[in-house]
């Protein structure tokens, strides 16, 4: 079981990483941010959920979550065999995997520069 | 991930943490080559200055501005033929470049008076620029002339002038992409947010590191007008420098060279709310997604929809032939910064070639991890290389052909590697779809040149074979190629107009309508 969720997270990064560019802005915070905005709005979408658009930066975030979700869906079926609980697991580890190839486990020594 | 210890530089072992090969099942966590330092003693690499990555790269396509050197004539190089980024005001900005011409007694009694008179005199050679950027070099900078005052001293005495000073001396910084950082921050503070613009549509963008590159911005504006999208302003490429005072009024900022310029996005988003969409120009998938994207923020998927159909339509079959002639052709990506992920995983994907190299002459570390993450395992990425570092990825990889500066490209002609120009094109643009078929069009006549088959034969050692003719393109391309692939009727060679930018600029596009006009 766990290496099946590995496997199925292993996926979703790997597209990530080859296809977007969202997670890798110039510093920690930064990706931290894009991270969370992202993923946790994708994991809302895929699980049928109401997004929250109130500003134009969750607005943003949103496009980038809408074409993700739509590209999983597209690219790995089994995420639509998933329940809600399922999608929010795997969307879950996702988001950590993600916060340490970006950020905690990041070899990037630029990436807490106090200023942009 | 290994780090990769050239044999070359094996005397400056500092080099090793500069390149690693990508591993099976290997991430960014494993090594990640340093980036954005200062090029090592002994390691002569191909950057570029600050001064120069400020102006050259940044300043100067603004083009509707007297762009001033305050230095030594030498530094005022890389106009027309070595920049191609082209404007619709007659290029002015390539054809005229300005210097102050500094010489020993400048350095000695100083420059600021010569810089004045240089100001007036070059704005009344040409009455019909009110703008102008002045940049510092290490020779103005060194005697400490200020130009900032002498530029408002002109400010104040010629009414409707406006100049932007940029101090970004060639110094500054261990590569080009310190001048980058140094212009970008500068238009900011001190000329963002001082014009009001005129707002046409409902749906308002800046266009953010697109330099127009034989035309890239020309395409581009073409598909937002089209979805009827108003470009406030374009950073730099064909960028008008009022325009660009009036960033402040865009909603969603467009990125695409976030090597150069996410700097000024980030600033508009602290102070101004203005978000940060980054996005990909080249291929066919990856730009029309971004232009998805852009009209999802503004909720007009269906004229971006529109958009995609209509050119994949056009230009698949076109993209094809060539993707069937060029697949498994082995590439180095060694291009100066961005490129290095815009094209790693689109070149494989879409023209089948296979990346067995990529580099950065100035690129920082999350260039890398961009462009790591997206070649395929295996490739070997190396940071600011040197030129024997060069020779001996080419020696040990073989590649088909390169991509990358003149300076490296001709090293690569020397061991008969053929090389195109990744930053200023061969017969660009090369973003689009139509420019896609361009760059694979590129790639292809590079590879297949018949000239460059017969360069193989050194006249001096080997046998000429005197029982063949000249052997076309057309020939070699096609000799290993299945029947199918050879006479398939679905795939065609680029069909397009040598120029494909003039029928842009001559085009008209309905005003959009609407719905917010109580908007500035």
């Amino acid at each position: 079981m766990e290496d099946l969720m590995k496997d199925r997270v292993d996926q979703l990064v790997n597209y990530i990483m080859k296809n977007c560019l969202w997670q890798f802005h110039s510093r920690a915070w930064d990706r931290k941010r894009q991270n969370e905005g992202i993923l946790t709005q994708t994991a809302q979408l895929l699980c049928g959920e109401t997004v929250r658009l109130e500003t134009p930066l969750e607005k943003c975030y949103w496009v980038d979550a809408v074409c993700l979700a739509e590209a999983f869906k597209e690219n790995y079926p089994w995420i639509k065999g998933l329940g809600a609980e399922d999608v929010r697991q795997v969307m879950h580890d996702l988001h950590e995997r993600m916060d340490y190839l970006t950020v905690t486990g990041s070899l990037n020594l630029e990436l807490n520069d106090q200023h942009y | 991930m290994p780090y990769h210890e050239f044999e070359c530089s094996k005397c400056i072992p500092e080099r090793k943490k500069h390149a690693v090969i990508k591993g099976p099942g290997e991430d960014l966590t494993s090594a990640l080559p340093l980036g954005y330092l200062s090029t090592i003693p002994g390691s002569i690499s191909e950057r570029g200055c600050a001064y120069c990555g400020a102006k050259h790269v940044i300043g100067q396509p603004m083009k509707d501005v007297i762009h001033l050197s305050h230095g030594p004539v030498g530094c005022t190089y890389d106009t027309w033929q070595t920049k191609r980024y082209l404007s619709d005001n007659d290029n002015f900005q390539l054809k005229y470049t300005f210097a102050t011409d500094m010489k020993e007694k400048h350095i000695v009694f100083g420059a600021e008076k010569m810089l004045k008179k240089n100001i007036i005199e070059a704005f009344k050679a040409f009455p019909q620029i009110k703008r102008m950027t002045i940049y510092q070099t290490c020779a103005s900078a060194l005697i400490g002339d200020d130009i900032n005052a002498v530029a408002q001293e002109v400010m104040d005495e010629l009414p409707g002038v406006d100049i932007f000073v940029c101090n970004s001396p060639g110094f500054k910084g261990p590569s080009q992409s310190g001048g980058h950082h140094t212009i970008c921050i500068a238009w900011f503070k001190d000329k963002v947010g001082t014009v009001e613009p005129k707002i046409t549509s409902d749906y308002v963008i800046n266009y953010v590191g697109e330099y127009n590159i034989q035309g890239d911005q020309f395409v581009m504006q073409d598909y937002f007008k089209r979805m009827g999208i108003q470009i406030l302003s374009t950073f730099t490429g064909n960028g008008s420098y009022d325009d660009l005072r009036a960033m402040h009024r865009a909603h969603l900022n467009v990125l695409e060279c976030a090597r150069s310029s996410e700097y000024l996005c980030n600033e508009l988003r602290v102070k101004y709310g203005i978000p940060r969409l980054d996005i990909d120009g080249f291929g066919f998938a990856p730009l029309g997604n971004s232009l998805k994207k852009v009209a999802l923020f503004f909720g007009i998927e269906d004229r971006a929809q529109k958009i995609i159909e209509e050119e994949t339509a056009r230009w698949k079959p076109e993209l094809d032939w060539y993707k069937a002639r060029l697949t498994g052709k082995k590439v180095c990506l060694w291009p100066g910064g961005s490129k290095l992920w815009h094209w790693a995983h689109v070149i494989h994907e879409e023209m089948g070639v296979e990346v067995v190299s990529v580099y950065t002459k100035f690129g920082h570390q999350g260039d890398m991890e961009k462009g790591i993450s997206r070649c395929e395992e295996g490739a070997l990425a190396i940071d600011d290389p040197n030129e024997l570092e060069g020779l001996e990825a080419m020696e040990t990889l073989k590649p088909d052909i390169i991509f990358t500066g003149k300076r490296p490209g001709e090293v690569a002609k020397k061991i008969r590697v053929p090389y195109l120009n990744a930053h200023g094109y061969h017969n660009g643009p090369w973003k689009g779809w139509e420019g896609w078929v361009r760059f694979a069009r590129d790639i292809y006549n590079g590879v297949y040149s018949p000239i460059h088959q017969l360069s193989l034969l050194d006249i001096s050692k080997d046998e000429i074979p005197t029982d063949r003719g000249f052997a076309t393109q057309r020939m070699l391309s096609d000799a290993s190629l299945s029947d199918e692939a050879r006479h398939s009727p679905d795939l065609r060679e680029y069909t397009g107009k040598y120029d494909c930018c003039a029928d842009l600029l001559k085009k008209e596009y309905p005003v959009p309508e609407r719905q917010s006009v109580a908007a500035v």
